[in-house]
Protein backbone atom coordinates (compact mmCIF):
# COMPACT_ATOMS: atom_id res chain seq x y z
CA UNK A 1 0.00 0.00 0.00
CA UNK A 2 1.63 3.30 -1.08
CA UNK A 3 1.87 6.22 1.36
CA UNK A 4 0.99 8.63 -1.46
CA UNK A 5 -0.72 7.82 -4.74
CA UNK A 6 -1.05 10.37 -7.55
CA UNK A 7 -3.42 9.46 -10.38
CA UNK A 8 -3.65 11.47 -13.60
CA UNK A 9 -3.16 14.78 -11.82
CA UNK A 10 -3.64 18.02 -13.72
CA UNK A 11 -3.53 21.56 -12.44
CA UNK A 12 -4.49 24.93 -13.91
CA UNK A 13 -3.64 28.45 -12.77
CA UNK A 14 -6.82 30.21 -13.92
CA UNK A 15 -7.39 28.93 -17.44
CA UNK A 16 -3.74 28.01 -18.01
CA UNK A 17 -2.85 24.33 -17.62
CA UNK A 18 0.57 23.98 -16.01
CA UNK A 19 0.54 20.27 -15.10
CA UNK A 20 -1.06 17.32 -16.81
CA UNK A 21 -0.90 13.50 -16.83
CA UNK A 22 1.00 13.08 -13.58
CA UNK A 23 0.75 9.59 -12.06
CA UNK A 24 3.10 7.89 -9.64
CA UNK A 25 3.13 6.29 -6.21
CA UNK A 26 5.40 6.77 -3.23
CA UNK A 27 5.89 3.69 -1.05
CA UNK A 28 7.65 3.32 2.30
CA UNK A 29 11.41 3.17 1.61
CA UNK A 30 11.14 5.10 -1.67
CA UNK A 31 13.56 7.95 -2.36
CA UNK A 32 11.96 9.76 -5.28
CA UNK A 33 13.60 12.73 -6.96
CA UNK A 34 11.59 15.15 -9.04
CA UNK A 35 13.37 17.15 -11.73
CA UNK A 36 12.42 19.59 -14.44
CA UNK A 37 13.63 22.86 -15.88
CA UNK A 38 12.99 26.17 -14.08
CA UNK A 39 9.28 26.95 -14.20
CA UNK A 40 8.30 23.30 -14.72
CA UNK A 41 5.73 23.57 -11.91
CA UNK A 42 7.65 21.21 -9.61
CA UNK A 43 6.74 23.23 -6.49
CA UNK A 44 3.16 23.44 -7.74
CA UNK A 45 3.08 19.64 -7.96
CA UNK A 46 4.34 19.35 -4.37
CA UNK A 47 1.70 21.83 -3.19
CA UNK A 48 -0.97 19.74 -4.95
CA UNK A 49 0.29 16.61 -3.21
CA UNK A 50 0.29 18.34 0.18
CA UNK A 51 -3.26 19.65 -0.29
CA UNK A 52 -2.18 23.29 -0.34
CA UNK A 53 -3.58 23.46 -3.89
CA UNK A 54 -6.48 21.46 -5.32
CA UNK A 55 -5.85 19.49 -8.53
CA UNK A 56 -8.17 20.48 -11.36
CA UNK A 57 -8.21 16.88 -12.54
CA UNK A 58 -7.18 13.53 -11.12
CA UNK A 59 -6.51 13.00 -7.45
CA UNK A 60 -3.95 12.55 -4.73
CA UNK A 61 -4.56 9.84 -2.13
CA UNK A 62 -2.58 9.95 1.09
CA UNK A 63 -2.65 6.91 3.33
CA UNK A 64 -4.10 7.63 6.75
CA UNK A 65 -1.80 5.16 8.50
CA UNK A 66 1.88 4.28 8.32
CA UNK A 67 3.48 0.81 8.42
CA UNK A 68 3.07 0.63 12.20
CA UNK A 69 -0.66 1.45 11.87
CA UNK A 70 -0.03 4.88 13.43
CA UNK A 71 -1.35 8.11 11.84
CA UNK A 72 0.85 8.98 8.85
CA UNK A 73 2.87 12.17 9.29
CA UNK A 74 4.44 14.41 6.65
CA UNK A 75 7.45 16.71 7.02
CA UNK A 76 7.73 19.53 4.49
CA UNK A 77 10.61 21.85 3.64
CA UNK A 78 9.35 24.60 1.32
CA UNK A 79 11.46 26.27 -1.34
CA UNK A 80 13.45 29.40 -0.47
CA UNK A 81 13.40 28.90 3.28
CA UNK A 82 16.32 31.33 3.33
CA UNK A 83 13.80 34.12 2.82
CA UNK A 84 11.67 33.22 5.82
CA UNK A 85 10.45 35.96 8.12
CA UNK A 86 13.68 37.50 9.44
CA UNK A 87 11.88 39.31 12.22
CA UNK A 88 10.30 36.17 13.64
CA UNK A 89 11.16 36.08 17.34
CA UNK A 90 12.68 32.67 17.71
CA UNK A 91 15.98 31.06 18.54
CA UNK A 92 17.36 28.23 16.42
CA UNK A 93 16.56 25.71 19.17
CA UNK A 94 12.97 26.95 19.53
CA UNK A 95 12.34 26.61 15.80
CA UNK A 96 13.81 23.13 15.51
CA UNK A 97 11.93 22.09 18.65
CA UNK A 98 8.65 23.14 16.99
CA UNK A 99 9.10 20.28 14.52
CA UNK A 100 8.58 17.91 17.43
CA UNK A 101 5.14 19.29 18.31
CA UNK A 102 3.26 17.66 15.45
CA UNK A 103 3.83 14.11 16.69
CA UNK A 104 0.84 14.35 19.02
CA UNK A 105 2.68 16.75 21.30
CA UNK A 106 0.77 19.96 20.60
CA UNK A 107 -0.49 19.97 24.15
CA UNK A 108 2.20 17.92 25.92
CA UNK A 109 5.57 18.74 27.45
CA UNK A 110 8.55 17.51 25.45
CA UNK A 111 10.34 14.60 27.13
CA UNK A 112 14.00 13.52 27.23
CA UNK A 113 13.63 11.50 24.02
CA UNK A 114 12.31 14.58 22.20
CA UNK A 115 15.26 16.61 23.46
CA UNK A 116 17.68 13.93 22.25
CA UNK A 117 16.05 14.04 18.81
CA UNK A 118 16.41 17.81 18.68
CA UNK A 119 20.05 17.67 19.75
CA UNK A 120 21.00 14.99 17.24
CA UNK A 121 19.22 16.85 14.40
CA UNK A 122 21.05 20.08 15.25
CA UNK A 123 24.35 18.22 15.50
CA UNK A 124 23.69 16.48 12.17
CA UNK A 125 23.33 19.82 10.37
CA UNK A 126 26.20 21.42 12.30
CA UNK A 127 24.02 23.99 14.08
CA UNK A 128 24.17 22.81 17.70
CA UNK A 129 26.64 25.53 18.72
CA UNK A 130 24.34 28.18 17.24
CA UNK A 131 21.18 26.93 18.97
CA UNK A 132 20.69 30.10 21.04
CA UNK A 133 21.05 32.43 18.07
CA UNK A 134 18.07 34.37 16.72
CA UNK A 135 16.96 32.85 13.41
CA UNK A 136 16.89 36.27 11.76
CA UNK A 137 20.64 36.62 12.34
CA UNK A 138 21.51 33.49 10.32
CA UNK A 139 22.86 33.32 6.78
CA UNK A 140 20.80 31.76 3.97
CA UNK A 141 22.68 28.44 4.15
CA UNK A 142 22.28 28.27 7.94
CA UNK A 143 18.53 28.89 7.66
CA UNK A 144 18.33 26.08 5.13
CA UNK A 145 20.13 23.76 7.54
CA UNK A 146 17.84 24.50 10.48
CA UNK A 147 14.81 23.96 8.25
CA UNK A 148 16.19 20.54 7.41
CA UNK A 149 16.88 19.86 11.10
CA UNK A 150 13.32 20.92 11.93
CA UNK A 151 11.96 18.51 9.34
CA UNK A 152 14.10 15.65 10.66
CA UNK A 153 12.92 16.09 14.25
CA UNK A 154 9.34 15.63 13.09
CA UNK A 155 10.40 11.99 12.52
CA UNK A 156 7.74 12.04 9.80
CA UNK A 157 6.91 9.02 7.65
CA UNK A 158 7.17 11.04 4.44
CA UNK A 159 9.57 13.92 3.77
CA UNK A 160 8.55 16.30 1.01
CA UNK A 161 11.49 18.56 0.23
CA UNK A 162 11.55 21.43 -2.25
CA UNK A 163 15.16 22.07 -3.31
CA UNK A 164 16.37 21.66 0.26
CA UNK A 165 20.10 21.84 -0.52
CA UNK A 166 20.11 25.34 -2.03
CA UNK A 167 23.01 27.25 -0.49
CA UNK A 168 24.70 24.13 0.91
CA UNK A 169 28.27 23.14 0.01
CA UNK A 170 29.04 19.83 -1.72
CA UNK A 171 30.20 18.01 1.44
CA UNK A 172 27.05 19.03 3.36
CA UNK A 173 24.86 17.99 0.42
CA UNK A 174 26.48 14.55 0.27
CA UNK A 175 26.05 14.05 4.02
CA UNK A 176 22.41 15.09 3.72
CA UNK A 177 21.71 12.68 0.84
CA UNK A 178 23.30 9.83 2.81
CA UNK A 179 21.11 10.66 5.80
CA UNK A 180 17.98 10.58 3.60
CA UNK A 181 19.05 7.31 2.03
CA UNK A 182 19.65 5.83 5.48
CA UNK A 183 16.19 6.99 6.65
CA UNK A 184 14.58 5.28 3.64
CA UNK A 185 16.46 2.00 3.74
CA UNK A 186 16.70 1.48 7.50
CA UNK A 187 13.60 3.27 8.84
CA UNK A 188 11.17 2.81 5.91
CA UNK A 189 10.73 6.56 5.49
CA UNK A 190 9.64 7.87 2.09
CA UNK A 191 11.21 10.91 0.42
CA UNK A 192 9.99 13.06 -2.45
CA UNK A 193 12.55 15.72 -3.29
CA UNK A 194 12.65 18.43 -5.92
CA UNK A 195 16.21 18.89 -7.10
CA UNK A 196 18.48 20.16 -9.85
CA UNK A 197 21.25 17.89 -8.55
CA UNK A 198 20.30 14.80 -10.58
CA UNK A 199 23.86 13.58 -11.26
CA UNK A 200 24.87 13.52 -7.60
CA UNK A 201 21.56 12.00 -6.48
CA UNK A 202 21.42 9.09 -8.93
CA UNK A 203 23.36 6.83 -6.55
CA UNK A 204 21.01 7.54 -3.61
CA UNK A 205 17.54 7.82 -5.14
CA UNK A 206 15.34 4.84 -5.98
CA UNK A 207 13.22 6.60 -8.58
CA UNK A 208 13.37 9.62 -10.86
CA UNK A 209 10.28 11.52 -11.97
CA UNK A 210 10.99 14.04 -14.74
CA UNK A 211 8.64 16.83 -15.75
CA UNK A 212 9.04 18.00 -19.32
CA UNK A 213 7.11 20.02 -21.86
CA UNK A 214 5.80 17.90 -24.73
CA UNK A 215 5.79 19.20 -28.27
CA UNK A 216 2.52 20.73 -29.35
CA UNK A 217 1.44 21.56 -25.79
CA UNK A 218 1.13 25.11 -24.41
CA UNK A 219 4.52 26.60 -23.46
CA UNK A 220 3.92 26.44 -19.69
CA UNK A 221 2.26 23.03 -19.62
CA UNK A 222 4.42 20.25 -18.17
CA UNK A 223 3.70 16.56 -17.92
CA UNK A 224 5.44 13.48 -16.63
CA UNK A 225 8.11 12.47 -19.08
CA UNK A 226 9.23 9.38 -17.24
CA UNK A 227 9.26 7.63 -13.91
CA UNK A 228 12.27 5.38 -13.98
CA UNK A 229 13.75 3.11 -11.35
CA UNK A 230 17.28 4.09 -10.38
CA UNK A 231 18.42 1.43 -7.96
CA UNK B 1 -2.43 59.24 45.96
CA UNK B 2 -6.04 60.39 46.04
CA UNK B 3 -6.60 59.06 42.53
CA UNK B 4 -6.37 55.48 43.85
CA UNK B 5 -9.38 56.07 46.10
CA UNK B 6 -11.72 57.05 43.26
CA UNK B 7 -13.92 54.14 42.17
CA UNK B 8 -13.59 55.06 38.49
CA UNK B 9 -9.78 55.12 38.75
CA UNK B 10 -9.71 51.74 40.47
CA UNK B 11 -11.83 50.37 37.63
CA UNK B 12 -9.54 52.07 35.10
CA UNK B 13 -6.41 50.49 36.64
CA UNK B 14 -8.04 47.07 36.70
CA UNK B 15 -9.16 47.53 33.09
CA UNK B 16 -5.65 48.59 32.06
CA UNK B 17 -4.18 45.52 33.78
CA UNK B 18 -6.57 43.29 31.81
CA UNK B 19 -5.76 45.03 28.52
CA UNK B 20 -2.03 44.69 29.36
CA UNK B 21 -2.36 40.92 29.43
CA UNK B 22 -4.31 40.69 26.16
CA UNK B 23 -2.55 43.38 24.08
CA UNK B 24 0.95 41.87 23.72
CA UNK B 25 -0.45 38.42 22.84
CA UNK B 26 -2.77 39.71 20.14
CA UNK B 27 -0.28 42.39 19.09
CA UNK B 28 2.54 39.93 18.47
CA UNK B 29 0.29 37.58 16.50
CA UNK B 30 -1.00 40.50 14.39
CA UNK B 31 2.54 41.72 13.66
CA UNK B 32 3.75 38.23 12.70
CA UNK B 33 0.79 37.78 10.35
CA UNK B 34 1.67 41.15 8.80
CA UNK B 35 -1.73 42.42 9.90
CA UNK B 36 -0.70 45.24 12.22
CA UNK B 37 -3.31 47.44 10.60
CA UNK B 38 -6.08 44.90 11.24
CA UNK B 39 -6.60 46.33 14.72
CA UNK B 40 -7.11 49.72 13.09
CA UNK B 41 -9.62 48.22 10.66
CA UNK B 42 -11.54 46.55 13.45
CA UNK B 43 -11.66 49.77 15.45
CA UNK B 44 -13.10 51.60 12.42
CA UNK B 45 -15.68 48.86 11.94
CA UNK B 46 -16.35 49.02 15.66
CA UNK B 47 -17.55 52.56 15.15
CA UNK B 48 -20.23 51.12 12.86
CA UNK B 49 -21.22 48.75 15.68
CA UNK B 50 -21.34 51.63 18.15
CA UNK B 51 -23.41 53.76 15.78
CA UNK B 52 -25.82 50.85 15.27
CA UNK B 53 -26.18 50.33 19.02
CA UNK B 54 -26.81 54.02 19.68
CA UNK B 55 -29.31 54.16 16.84
CA UNK B 56 -31.23 51.11 18.10
CA UNK B 57 -30.96 52.27 21.70
CA UNK B 58 -29.13 49.15 22.93
CA UNK B 59 -25.74 48.81 24.66
CA UNK B 60 -23.20 49.61 21.87
CA UNK B 61 -20.70 47.06 23.23
CA UNK B 62 -23.06 44.19 22.34
CA UNK B 63 -23.90 45.43 18.82
CA UNK B 64 -20.19 46.01 18.39
CA UNK B 65 -19.30 42.44 19.36
CA UNK B 66 -22.04 41.14 17.01
CA UNK B 67 -20.74 43.18 14.05
CA UNK B 68 -17.14 42.20 14.75
CA UNK B 69 -17.94 38.48 14.87
CA UNK B 70 -19.36 38.71 11.33
CA UNK B 71 -16.35 40.74 10.26
CA UNK B 72 -13.90 38.15 11.63
CA UNK B 73 -15.26 35.58 9.16
CA UNK B 74 -15.29 38.04 6.23
CA UNK B 75 -11.74 39.13 7.03
CA UNK B 76 -10.42 35.58 6.97
CA UNK B 77 -12.21 34.94 3.66
CA UNK B 78 -10.69 38.07 2.11
CA UNK B 79 -7.26 37.19 3.50
CA UNK B 80 -7.35 33.79 1.82
CA UNK B 81 -8.50 35.09 -1.56
CA UNK B 82 -5.90 37.91 -1.46
CA UNK B 83 -3.09 35.84 0.12
CA UNK B 84 -0.27 37.81 -1.44
CA UNK B 85 -1.85 41.15 -0.57
CA UNK B 86 -3.24 40.59 2.92
CA UNK B 87 -3.22 44.35 3.57
CA UNK B 88 -5.86 44.71 0.85
CA UNK B 89 -8.53 43.08 3.03
CA UNK B 90 -7.59 45.49 5.80
CA UNK B 91 -7.89 48.55 3.54
CA UNK B 92 -11.18 47.36 2.07
CA UNK B 93 -12.88 46.72 5.39
CA UNK B 94 -11.50 49.86 7.02
CA UNK B 95 -13.17 52.09 4.46
CA UNK B 96 -16.35 49.97 4.51
CA UNK B 97 -16.52 50.21 8.32
CA UNK B 98 -16.02 53.94 8.35
CA UNK B 99 -18.58 54.46 5.57
CA UNK B 100 -21.21 52.37 7.41
CA UNK B 101 -20.49 54.24 10.67
CA UNK B 102 -20.91 57.65 9.01
CA UNK B 103 -24.04 56.49 7.19
CA UNK B 104 -25.67 55.19 10.38
CA UNK B 105 -24.68 58.30 12.33
CA UNK B 106 -26.28 60.54 9.72
CA UNK B 107 -29.62 58.74 10.19
CA UNK B 108 -30.09 60.20 13.66
CA UNK B 109 -27.40 62.73 14.48
CA UNK B 110 -28.98 63.82 17.76
CA UNK B 111 -28.73 60.31 19.18
CA UNK B 112 -25.32 59.35 17.91
CA UNK B 113 -22.99 62.32 17.45
CA UNK B 114 -22.53 63.24 21.15
CA UNK B 115 -21.90 59.68 22.32
CA UNK B 116 -19.66 58.72 19.41
CA UNK B 117 -17.06 61.33 20.51
CA UNK B 118 -16.63 59.38 23.73
CA UNK B 119 -15.94 56.22 21.71
CA UNK B 120 -13.51 58.02 19.41
CA UNK B 121 -11.27 59.40 22.15
CA UNK B 122 -12.07 57.14 25.11
CA UNK B 123 -12.77 58.08 28.69
CA UNK B 124 -11.70 56.56 31.97
CA UNK B 125 -14.79 57.81 33.79
CA UNK B 126 -17.07 55.81 31.49
CA UNK B 127 -15.86 52.34 32.53
CA UNK B 128 -18.83 50.54 34.02
CA UNK B 129 -18.75 47.52 36.31
CA UNK B 130 -20.23 45.46 33.46
CA UNK B 131 -17.44 46.49 31.05
CA UNK B 132 -14.82 45.72 33.66
CA UNK B 133 -16.18 42.22 34.27
CA UNK B 134 -16.27 41.67 30.49
CA UNK B 135 -12.66 42.82 30.13
CA UNK B 136 -11.35 40.74 33.04
CA UNK B 137 -13.19 37.69 31.65
CA UNK B 138 -11.82 38.32 28.17
CA UNK B 139 -8.23 38.66 29.39
CA UNK B 140 -8.58 35.39 31.31
CA UNK B 141 -9.90 33.67 28.15
CA UNK B 142 -7.14 35.09 25.91
CA UNK B 143 -4.39 34.21 28.41
CA UNK B 144 -5.78 30.69 28.84
CA UNK B 145 -6.10 30.15 25.07
CA UNK B 146 -2.54 31.35 24.60
CA UNK B 147 -1.19 28.97 27.24
CA UNK B 148 -3.07 26.03 25.70
CA UNK B 149 -2.46 26.85 22.03
CA UNK B 150 1.00 28.48 22.13
CA UNK B 151 2.66 25.60 20.25
CA UNK B 152 0.17 25.50 17.34
CA UNK B 153 0.21 29.31 17.27
CA UNK B 154 4.01 29.37 17.06
CA UNK B 155 3.98 27.02 14.04
CA UNK B 156 1.07 28.86 12.40
CA UNK B 157 2.76 32.25 12.81
CA UNK B 158 6.07 30.93 11.47
CA UNK B 159 4.65 29.45 8.27
CA UNK B 160 1.05 28.67 7.33
CA UNK B 161 2.00 25.99 4.80
CA UNK B 162 4.06 24.12 7.38
CA UNK B 163 1.18 24.43 9.85
CA UNK B 164 -1.27 23.06 7.29
CA UNK B 165 1.03 20.13 6.49
CA UNK B 166 1.34 19.42 10.22
CA UNK B 167 -2.46 19.01 10.28
CA UNK B 168 -3.46 22.23 12.07
CA UNK B 169 -6.95 23.64 11.36
CA UNK B 170 -5.52 26.98 10.23
CA UNK B 171 -8.81 28.47 9.03
CA UNK B 172 -10.61 27.86 12.33
CA UNK B 173 -7.68 29.18 14.35
CA UNK B 174 -7.53 32.31 12.16
CA UNK B 175 -11.25 33.03 12.55
CA UNK B 176 -11.04 32.53 16.32
CA UNK B 177 -8.03 34.84 16.45
CA UNK B 178 -9.80 37.54 14.39
CA UNK B 179 -12.89 37.25 16.58
CA UNK B 180 -10.87 37.58 19.80
CA UNK B 181 -9.03 40.61 18.42
CA UNK B 182 -12.35 42.16 17.43
CA UNK B 183 -14.01 41.52 20.78
CA UNK B 184 -10.97 42.95 22.60
CA UNK B 185 -11.21 46.11 20.52
CA UNK B 186 -14.96 46.35 21.07
CA UNK B 187 -14.53 46.06 24.83
CA UNK B 188 -11.43 48.27 25.15
CA UNK B 189 -12.66 51.00 22.80
CA UNK B 190 -14.81 52.98 25.27
CA UNK B 191 -11.78 53.24 27.56
CA UNK B 192 -8.92 54.06 25.20
CA UNK B 193 -10.81 55.32 22.16
CA UNK B 194 -11.28 53.98 18.64
CA UNK B 195 -8.55 56.16 17.18
CA UNK B 196 -5.77 54.77 19.34
CA UNK B 197 -6.91 51.32 20.45
CA UNK B 198 -4.85 49.68 17.71
CA UNK B 199 -1.69 51.48 18.87
CA UNK B 200 -2.22 50.14 22.38
CA UNK B 201 -2.53 46.60 21.03
CA UNK B 202 0.44 46.77 18.65
CA UNK B 203 3.03 48.93 20.46
CA UNK B 204 3.88 46.72 23.51
CA UNK B 205 4.60 43.75 21.20
CA UNK B 206 6.51 45.96 18.75
CA UNK B 207 8.73 47.21 21.59
CA UNK B 208 9.19 43.70 23.04
CA UNK B 209 10.23 42.42 19.59
CA UNK B 210 13.24 44.75 19.79
CA UNK B 211 14.24 43.31 23.15
CA UNK B 212 13.63 39.56 23.18
CA UNK B 213 14.90 36.91 20.75
CA UNK B 214 12.37 34.22 21.65
CA UNK B 215 8.61 33.88 21.18
CA UNK B 216 7.52 33.55 24.81
CA UNK B 217 10.06 36.19 25.84
CA UNK B 218 8.36 38.72 23.55
CA UNK B 219 4.98 37.99 25.17
CA UNK B 220 6.30 38.26 28.75
CA UNK B 221 8.31 41.43 28.10
CA UNK B 222 5.34 42.81 26.16
CA UNK B 223 3.06 42.28 29.16
CA UNK B 224 5.55 44.05 31.43
CA UNK B 225 5.81 46.98 28.99
CA UNK B 226 2.04 47.12 28.59
CA UNK B 227 1.46 47.24 32.36
CA UNK B 228 4.09 49.97 32.82
CA UNK B 229 2.93 52.02 29.84
CA UNK B 230 -0.79 51.77 30.47
CA UNK B 231 -0.60 52.62 34.16
CA UNK B 232 1.80 55.54 33.54
CA UNK B 233 -0.52 56.77 30.79
CA UNK B 234 -3.55 56.55 33.05
CA UNK B 235 -1.80 58.52 35.78
CA UNK B 236 -0.81 61.19 33.25
CA UNK B 237 -4.37 61.25 31.96
CA UNK B 238 -5.71 61.80 35.48
CA UNK B 239 -3.13 64.42 36.45
CA UNK B 240 -3.38 66.52 33.28
CA UNK B 241 -6.97 65.70 32.24
CA UNK B 242 -5.76 64.41 28.89
CA UNK B 243 -7.47 61.65 26.87
CA UNK B 244 -6.33 58.23 28.22
CA UNK B 245 -5.74 56.71 24.77
CA UNK B 246 -3.45 59.55 23.73
CA UNK B 247 -1.57 59.60 27.04
CA UNK B 248 -0.96 55.84 26.99
CA UNK B 249 0.11 55.90 23.33
CA UNK B 250 2.59 58.71 24.00
CA UNK B 251 4.13 56.75 26.88
CA UNK B 252 4.48 53.71 24.58
CA UNK B 253 6.07 55.85 21.88
CA UNK B 254 8.54 57.19 24.46
CA UNK B 255 9.39 53.63 25.59
CA UNK B 256 9.79 52.62 21.94
CA UNK B 257 12.19 55.49 21.28
CA UNK B 258 14.16 54.74 24.44
CA UNK B 259 14.41 51.04 23.56
CA UNK B 260 15.57 51.86 20.04
CA UNK B 261 18.30 54.23 21.26
CA UNK B 262 19.46 51.85 24.03
CA UNK B 263 19.55 48.85 21.70
CA UNK B 264 21.44 50.75 19.01
CA UNK B 265 23.93 51.91 21.65
CA UNK B 266 24.48 48.38 22.98
CA UNK B 267 24.71 46.84 19.51
CA UNK B 268 27.23 49.47 18.46
CA UNK B 269 29.49 49.27 21.47
CA UNK B 270 29.12 45.80 22.99
CA UNK B 271 27.93 43.25 20.43
CA UNK B 272 30.52 41.18 18.58
CA UNK B 273 30.11 41.04 14.79
CA UNK B 274 28.37 37.83 13.62
CA UNK B 275 29.83 35.50 11.04
CA UNK B 276 28.08 34.33 7.90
Amino acid sequence: MPYISIKDLAFKYGSETVLTHISFDIHPGDFVILTGENGAAKSTLLRNILGLLKPTNGHVTISKLNNQQQPLTIGYVPQQVASFNVGFPSTVYELVQSGRYQNGRWFKRLNQEDKEHIKSALLAVGMWDMRHKKIGDLSGGQKQRISIARTFVTDADVYILDEPTTGMDKASREAFYQLLKHSCTHHAKAVLMVTHDYNDLQQYATRHVALTRKEGTPWRCFSMDSCKELS
Amino acid sequence: MEMFFHGFMQRAFLASLSISIIAPILGLLLILRRQSLMADTLSHVSLAGVALGLLLGVNPTWTNIFIIMILAVILEYLRTIYRSYSELSVALLMSAGMAIALFLMSLDQAKTSVNITQFLFGSIVTISQEQLILLVGLSAIVALLYVIFRKPLYVLMFDEDTAFTAGLPIKRISILFNALTGVTIAVAMPIVGALLVSAIIILPAAIALRISDCFNGVILIGIFIAISGMNSGLILSYLYSTPPGASITLVFIAIFGLTLITKTFFTHFFKKPTNG
